[in-house]
């Protein structure tokens, strides 16, 4: 969830309206925002919604509240600008298409810009880039001294080793390999380019560099200043949609600045989803249909078409009503979000406000109940508790050395192949591992311990349809100067009758165990548990300081 | 405590020793252990009690000395010191040999040879020609006097010293030998006598005692004989201090936390929500696009989810939606929707993750066939990469679940959530706020006010998307929600360390209670 800071001052200027702290913090939920306190005097404002990335910003956050306070729909007349103004083209190499295949852009002019709008810029780049972007991969932004260009601007490919310029943050021309290799913002952004046979590069028609994308900027042009009144904005990436939507939203942040928005288009040699000549801002915008009949069913209300109409206008969506109760909902180009009429329903809930819908209780009945594996678990622990075992409870990750090694066996097991920490690299395939885990923790406790944990296991198992069986496990420990194997049989012998099943033990040499202290416990043919007086080697290697005796119980395999 | 209740408490062997103290005024302890009739263990441990309850003051200890006689001394007492034992031989016996005069005794020979010597120094024996023989005018009065000091200390063993006279005292420590070694006649203990008084408390206790009638005869513990043979019949029991702390036992309980894990599974299947289980190793298609999330979201990335080693993928889906949740993906598929408009992976639905959100267990009720109108539940154990510190656990219960029903709409939804917020969270306000999941839509955040901790997350929930439901074969609204247990668990244990949750310290288990009504 992207998290913004924005001034007061200037949240408020841009929302048209002053108001107390109070009242603009009743009205973030309409941008699914939540305020996250303040920090070096600016608000810190947290957006929910990571398929609406128009809002994370404060011209976003703004426009969302401005059209709820003024019920009207914003208006953004650059989106319907049929062509862009002779020399404000991009033209696109043939060999971009196997390297990074979409740009765009546009120029905004006409305010100087001001420290509060450089700052917003920065961030709301770094949002929609590094956020909605994926970390640049489908979306990399450059802002520059649109004075300073000479059009058309030419998005082409470049030879690695041969082209040099200077980027910005650096004295000295380089090559982009050795922007790769050596800048900042090479080293965090090189996977996206490397190993291509090519890099994208934008100069303009002087054969001055603007940029790497989706790297870095050129000291010469992509450095943009306080004062600065006429920017061009370029996108580029792989998805048209994503960067039109991209550039969408920064224009829209201008020109609720006041920025006048000209538009661009950009010139490709090979086909886009939207044709060769592409022409940004581009009007996203999608029409729902929605009966009013289905609003209301699935609001619980009785709405009237007006009502909702102006709901939704109030939300910043075009309305219509057509014939038949159908509402005809358009989301504004700056959102890519209407994918199904239930998209317009949820605005028109957040516009009404969610603290003006009284809640329903359930009215139908239903039979709720245990699934069969916990009711026979939890017979399990209520057992072993009355027999005086003290229930333990325990994360399942471990590492690989505990649950093999320490002990003494070697078999597959569950591993985690990105895992964070070696110490939860694995998932336990027995509870033994958690017993001993709380034993080695606590051998300052008073003994004796009886302690029991029931809980679930991954038993690895190719022939199993997800590589491993998920097991609830029932086992106690006992651990004192007298605990043997005995001792621990008895609970064994008494958890099996009152879990009313046969069984018997057999014999069986097993790792952890003492030699002729260990048995598998059979219940018919089935191997269901284990039952063992733990081997010196383990404790030591648990770091336990008194003998100890245990069984395990597959749950899963009684039932 | 009162003077009645103390009094009523007091444990036999301490009445005994009241009875037996003087109304005021100072008390030597040997006084009144003697008077009491209490052995010497006894009376420590009934004084012990009645100083620690400020019953009994200690005024000063004082030491004194005793005498006792050795094994030799008790000899000597007897058949008189080796001295008189010499004279009345040789007085019997004249003339005989030295030799014939020291044989034959049971004290040790040179101890008779060294009373020889002394009686010849002080020339009561003396050796003529014809052996040895008395002088009758030599002074035996020393020897008389110790041998009558022995005689009359052995009948009252444990004299003072102080009891004795000057000349007396000096002779008893000649006579004494360290550390009671044979040669010694008398050894000499030492001993502190208390000396105590009743403080102002303890006296009206004593004089309660009386007035009550208490003996210290009354019997402290009922036995199995006394009650097969009557004896108890009769009889009057102490009365016990019940006010006082127990001792402290090792008991066996629930985990704490899964006892308060047992009381929502318990409130959820009293609300009518059937639980649903499934694996902790889960693919990517019930995790994930099931649940209308799309593959390149961020959520899906490498970094928001453990992914298995080996086996990477299923061997198959089970049961199989692939065909119906692709197109759902890939352009809305029957759903009535856009869709994410991409090229849907198909190999990657298999590919075997940990499960990270236990909504995986609704997508498949749902492909298993959900009743309608029906309500399901999961506790689900939940996996997300990240650095394990005070909030990050490594593994995290998620309570999750679904409400299908035609009835279902968002007020209906707001409904249950505000259950929840009674039954389960113990919370008197509520309020929502929109939210944002991938699978829902409408959405919404529950907050309820803690009385301590102000308005705190509750939880999430909204109706499950057309592209989620429809795939899976299901048309009526179905309600998803979950709820956030783990801060409502570590405030109920007044933790603030998640990984405590899951703490490995046997004593913390053995001592820790859940506040139920706390959060």
């Amino acid at each position: 969830m992207p998290t913004i800071s924005c001034s007061e001052h200037d949240l408020l200027g841009l929302i048209g309206e002053d108001m107390d702290r109070a009242r603009l913090l009743s009205l973030l939920p309409l941008a699914k925002a939540g305020f996250d306190g303040e920090e070096d005097g600016k608000l810190r404002i947290e957006l929910q919604d990571t398929n609406r990335p128009d809002l994370w910003s404060c011209e976003g956050v703004a426009r969302q509240l401005r059209a709820h306070l003024r019920g009207a729909t914003p208006s953004y007349p650059f989106f319907r600008a049929r062509a862009a103004r002779a020399g404000g083209r991009v033209e696109v190499d043939a060999d971009l298409a196997a390297i990074r295949p979409v740009v765009g852009a546009f120029i905004a002019r006409g305010v100087e810009v001001d420290e509060a709008t450089l700052i917003q810029i920065i961030q709301t780049q770094e949002k929609l880039c590094e956020g909605y972007g994926h970390k640049r991969r489908e979306a990399a932004m450059g802002v520059y001294d649109a004075s300073a260009i000479e059009f058309p601007v030419r998005y082409r490919a470049a030879a690695p080793d041969e082209t040099r310029f200077v980027p910005l943050g650096f004295e000295q021309p380089m090559t982009l390999n050795e922007i790769l290799r050596d800048h900042p913002k090479g080293r965090d952004y090189r996977r996206l380019v490397e190993g291509k046979p090519r890099y994208p590069l934008l100069e303009d028609s002087a054969g001055t560099v603007l940029s790497f994308p989706p790297v870095i900027n050129s000291r010469a042009l992509g450095e943009v200043e306080v004062g600065d009144d006429n920017l061009f904005v370029e996108v580029t990436g792989h998805d048209l949609r994503i960067v039109a939507l991209v550039l969408n939203i920064m224009a829209c942040n201008f020109a609720d600045r006041g920025w006048t928005i000209v538009p661009i288009t950009a010139v490709y040699p090979y086909d886009t989803a939207f044709g060769r000549e592409v022409t940004i801002p581009m009007d996203l915008s999608c029409t729902q249909e929605v009966p009013l009949a289905k609003v209301n069913k699935a609001l619980g209300l009785a709405l009237a078409g007006k009502e909702v109409q102006a709901l939704l206008r109030s939300y910043g969506v075009a309305a219509k009503l057509k014939a038949g109760g159908i509402i005809s909902a358009t989301s504004p180009a700056y959102r890519a979000d209407y994918m199904h009429p239930v998209d317009v329903i949820e605005d028109i809930a957040i516009a009404r406000g969610y603290e003006r819908f009284e809640p329903v209780m359930p009215e139908t009945f239903t039979v709720g109940g245990l699934a069969p594996s916990t009711l026979l678990a939890d017979r399990a622990r209520q057992e072993l508790v009355g027999y005086g075992f003290q229930e333990v409870f325990s994360n399942v990750l471990m590492s690989r050395e505990e649950t093999r090694a320490r002990l003494r066996i070697d078999a597959p097991l569950v591993e985690i192949e990105n895992f964070v920490s070696d110490t939860y690299s694995v998932v336990r395939d027995r509870l033994l591992v958690s017993l001993l885990r709380v034993e080695s923790s606590s051998t300052k406790a008073q003994y004796p311990h009886q302690i029991f944990e029931v809980g679930e296991v991954a038993v690895y198992d190719e022939s199993a349809v997800h590589g491993s069986r998920t097991e609830d496990h029932a086992a106690a420990l006992m651990a004192s100067g007298e605990a043997g194997f005995s001792d621990i049989h008895s609970y064994l012998d008494a958890l099996m009758y009152f879990l009313a099943r046969d069984y018997r033990l057999e014999s069986r040499d097993m790792p952890f165990a003492i030699e002729g202290r260990g048995a598998v416990v059979r219940v018919g043919e089935k191997e269901v548990g284990v039952i063992a007086e733990l081997h010196p080697e383990v404790l030591v290697a648990w770091g336990m300081e008194a003998p100890a005796a245990y069984f395990e119980i597959n749950l899963s395999a009684l039932a | 405590m009162d003077i009645e209740t103390l009094t009523r408490g007091l444990h036999p062997l301490e009445i005994r020793v009241l009875r037996a103290c003087p109304e005021r005024g100072e008390a030597e302890e040997k006084h009144v252990r003697r008077e009491a009739g209490l052995e010497e263990g006894q009376f420590r441990r009934a004084i012990q009690w009645l100083l620690s309850k400020e019953i009994v003051a200690v005024v000063r200890e004082e030491a004194a000395e005793t005498i006792q006689l050795t094994e030799l001394g008790k000899a000597f007492a007897a058949k008189g010191t080796p001295e008189m034992q010499l004279l009345a031989r040789v007085g019997a016996t004249p003339g005989l040999t030295v030799p014939e005069c020291t044989a034959g005794f049971d004290v040790p020979e040179d101890e008779m040879r060294a009373a020889f010597g002394k009686l010849r120094k002080l020339g009561a024996l003396r050796i003529a020609g014809g052996g040895v023989e008395r002088d009758p005018a030599a002074d035996i009065g020393p020897f008389e006097r110790v041998s009558a000091l022995i005689a009359r200390l052995a009948a009252q063993p444990g004299t003072p010293m102080t009891a004795l006279a000057a000349d007396e005292q000096e002779t008893v420590r000649g006579l004494v030998h360290k550390r009671m070694r044979a040669k010694g006649v008398f050894y000499l203990e030492r001993e502190t006598n208390l000396v105590f008084a009743l403080t102002a408390a303890g006296a009206e206790v004593r004089a309660k005692a009386f007035a009550l009638g208490l003996s210290g005869e009354e019997v402290s513990r009922l036995t199995q004989d006394m009650l097969r043979d009557g004896s108890w019949r009769g009889k009057t029991f102490r009365k016990y201090s019940v006010e006082f702390a127990p001792p402290r036992r090792v008991l066996a309980r629930r985990h704490p936390y899964r006892e308060f894990l047992d009381f929502v599974k318990y409130k959820l299947t009293s609300m009518g929500f059937v639980e649903m289980r499934g694996p902790l190793v889960e693919c990517e298609f019930w995790n994930m696009d099931a649940l209308f999330m799309p593959q390149f979201h961020a959520a899906r990335e490498i970094h928001d989810a453990y992914f298995i080693k080996a086996p990477t993928h299923a061997l198959r889906l089970e049961p199989d939606f692939l065909a119906q949740v692709a197109a759902a993906h890939e352009d809305g598929g029957d759903s009535g929707a856009s869709g994410w408009r991409y090229t849907f992976d198909r190999e990657r639905t298999r590919r075997l993750v940990l499960r990270t959100q236990g909504t995986a267990l609704s997508a498949r009720q749902l492909g298993l066939g959900a009743l309608i109108p029906g309500r399901y539940f999961a506790m689900a154990r939940c996996f997300r990469p990240d650095t394990v510190d005070a909030t990050h656990a490594c593994d995290f219960f998620q309570c999750e679940g679904i409400a299908l029903g035609e009835e279902i709409n968002f007020r209906t939804l707001l409904g249950l959530l505000t259950l929840f917020a009674t039954e389960v969270a113990k919370a008197e306000e509520v309020k929502f706020v929109p939210a944002y999941f991938p699978f829902t839509e409408p959405s919404v955040e529950a907050h309820i006010r803690h009385p301590r901790l102000g308005w705190i997350e509750l939880g999430g929930a909204g109706i499950f998307r057309p592209e989620v439901t429809y795939p899976l074969g299901v048309t009526a609204p179905v309600l998803a929600w979950g709820l956030g247990l783990d801060r409502m668990a570590m405030v109920a244990l007044k933790i603030n360390d998640i990984r405590e949750l899951f703490s490995r310290d046997l004593d913390a288990l053995r001592t820790r209670r859940l506040e139920l009504e706390l959060y």
